[in-house]
């Protein structure tokens, strides 16, 4: 929370940045899982950065309003693994805060268990969720970005896409097919449109689980510590901004991914 | 391995064993002195659709009755369409990526308890898109890619009992270039030429080339080799 802080005093209240008289039409950002932890910091950075952000929430109906409130956005409950629901959402959003400039498909869930206990629904739901987050929220988002030649997408993957993980075989899939979509769309959509992946490492969140918080593993990450969804923000912010970026995969995870 | 009687010979399942590197593969196997039980969606007793998770449990159920015994799983099979993201229709879209890696994760699934039991190995068949990404090519790549990731996971989950590797081929020279083309309204020289001429080596490669790559991770050369990707390409993973 303190880079939030620290960017209120530097740059004005996020009312100060919106005053559309000051600064000519707001540019609009869309986020998934907007409603907590990275998603949530996101949205915040973004505000402050100048975006009109929509909210997007499954079931954290009120955490993504109180959240709207606070950045002057609007929260939207779309769930992302429906690709109708997401592209009557997008329409929508574009009506009411106008043309997305910014993408960031950052909704996820994530469960441990077994090869062989992972059930067919699980399994199904894991991939829809998590690369069709993706895939949904680009085919509703690009005819309008492509129209208007301009665009960014950024995908929230996982370290554990690039390193595996002994115990979560469907999430772990699912995030590494992102960054081929991800690769995919980059080439596609250039030069108009920039795609990028960030792979975040463990980090402060309620997803994270508990064997994340071990000292032993703690120990392990060669910068001594769990990252916080500030952190993971900047880079999302960052990527989505960086004007020469596409396709690519950056990931902050305190050094676990070095390769 | 040749020496062994035929009960005793170790069982490969291979899928998409019709195609044109499925087949190589088959052939190669087979030579290399493994009983091949052959997959192939449409044809024969051990015909799958693989994007049917039911269909996986079911395959590998009839190889252990048919052959008594699993020790490689090869999963080679796949859908492939191309269209840019917002006009590929979605259903089409998802059957792409429901037949290549939700397939191939059912069918390790399903061959993880009689793997173990033989500390056999899985190669999945992943592809040079996957690592790279391609143009029009989103599901594909996306379920290649996934592909990648599952070795990583399975690897080190399967560990020590289950070896767990892939291959991500360049161009191959298969029937399937020349439907390529033709989608592409251009030749299959056209098609070789445009190929050949992003890769450090100037050609496309030969079906036997990368079945030699799945052979030797199925082989005890490899014992020491899980979480993997091979990647015979021909130098275009360097950049043209």
């Amino acid at each position: 929370m303190s880079f939030c802080r620290e960017g209120s005093s530097r740059e004005g209240s996020y009312r100060e940045r919106r005053d559309p008289v000051n600064r000519g039409p707001q540019p609009v950002a869309i986020v998934t899982g907007a409603s907590g932890g990275i998603g949530a910091a996101t949205s915040r950075q973004l505000s402050l950065k100048g975006y009109r952000v929509a909210v997007l929430f499954f079931q954290s109906s009120s955490a993504a309003h109180a959240l709207a409130a606070e950045v002057d956005g609007r929260a939207y409950q779309a769930d992302v693994a429906d690709p109708t629901a997401m592209a009557d959402v997008v329409t929508r959003v574009e009506a009411e805060l106008g043309p997305i400039a910014v993408a960031i498909s950052n909704a996820g869930t994530y469960e441990e268990v077994a090869l062989e206990d992972v059930t067919d629904a699980q399994w199904r739901r894991t991939i829809r969720i998590h690369l069709g987050g993706g895939f949904h929220l680009a085919r509703a988002v690009v005819p309008g970005m492509r129209a208007r030649r301009r665009g960014s997408i950024v995908f929230v993957a996982s370290e554990l896409a690039l390193l595996g993980s002994t115990h979560a075989s469907p999430y772990v899939a699912a995030k590494s097919a992102l960054i081929g979509l991800a690769r995919s769309l980059a080439r596609e959509l250039a030069p108009e449109i920039r795609v990028n992946v960030v792979a975040p490492g463990p980090v402060d969140t309620p997803l994270l689980p508990d064997r994340d918080r071990r000292p032993e593993y703690v120990s392990s990450i060669p910068l001594g510590r769990i990252g916080s969804p500030d952190e993971i923000a900047a880079a999302i912010v960052h990527v989505a901004e960086a004007t020469w970026t596409t396709g690519a995969v950056y990931s902050p995870s305190g050094g676990l991914v070095i390769q | 391995m040749t020496d062994d009687s035929p009960v005793d010979r170790p069982v490969a399942l291979v899928t998409g064993a019709g195609g044109g590197l499925g087949s190589a593969i088959v052939t190669r196997l087979a030579s290399a002195g493994w009983q091949v039980a052959p997959s192939s969606h449409g044809h024969g007793s051990l015909s799958a659709d693989l994007a049917v998770p039911t269909q996986a449990r079911s395959l590998v159920a009839r190889v252990i009755e048919q052959y008594g015994r699993l020790d490689l799983v090869v999963a080679n099979h796949a859908a492939m369409a191309m269209a840019t993201v917002d006009e590929h229709p979605v259903d089409d879209w998802w059957r792409i990526v429901d037949t290549n890696l939700s397939g191939s994760f059912h069918l390790a699934q399903a061959g993880a308890t009689h793997l173990r039991r033989t500390h056999g190995s899985i190669i999945f068949v992943s592809s040079e898109w996957g690592v790279t990404g391609w143009p029009k090519a989103s599901a594909y790549a996306s379920s290649k890619a996934g592909l990648i990731g599952l070795t990583r996971a399975l690897a080190k989950e399967l560990a020590p009992d289950i070896r767990v590797n892939a291959i991500a081929p360049g161009i191959i020279d298969t029937e399937q270039l020349r439907v390529d083309a033709g989608a592409q309204g251009i030749s299959l020289a056209e098609m070789k030429a445009h190929y050949a001429a992003v890769a450090p080596l100037q050609r496309i490669a030969t079906r036997e080339e990368i079945s030699a790559s799945v052979a030797f991770l199925a082989s005890p050369d490899a014992a020491f080799y899980t979480g993997q990707v091979l990647h015979p390409n021909g130098g275009t993973t360097l950049g043209s």
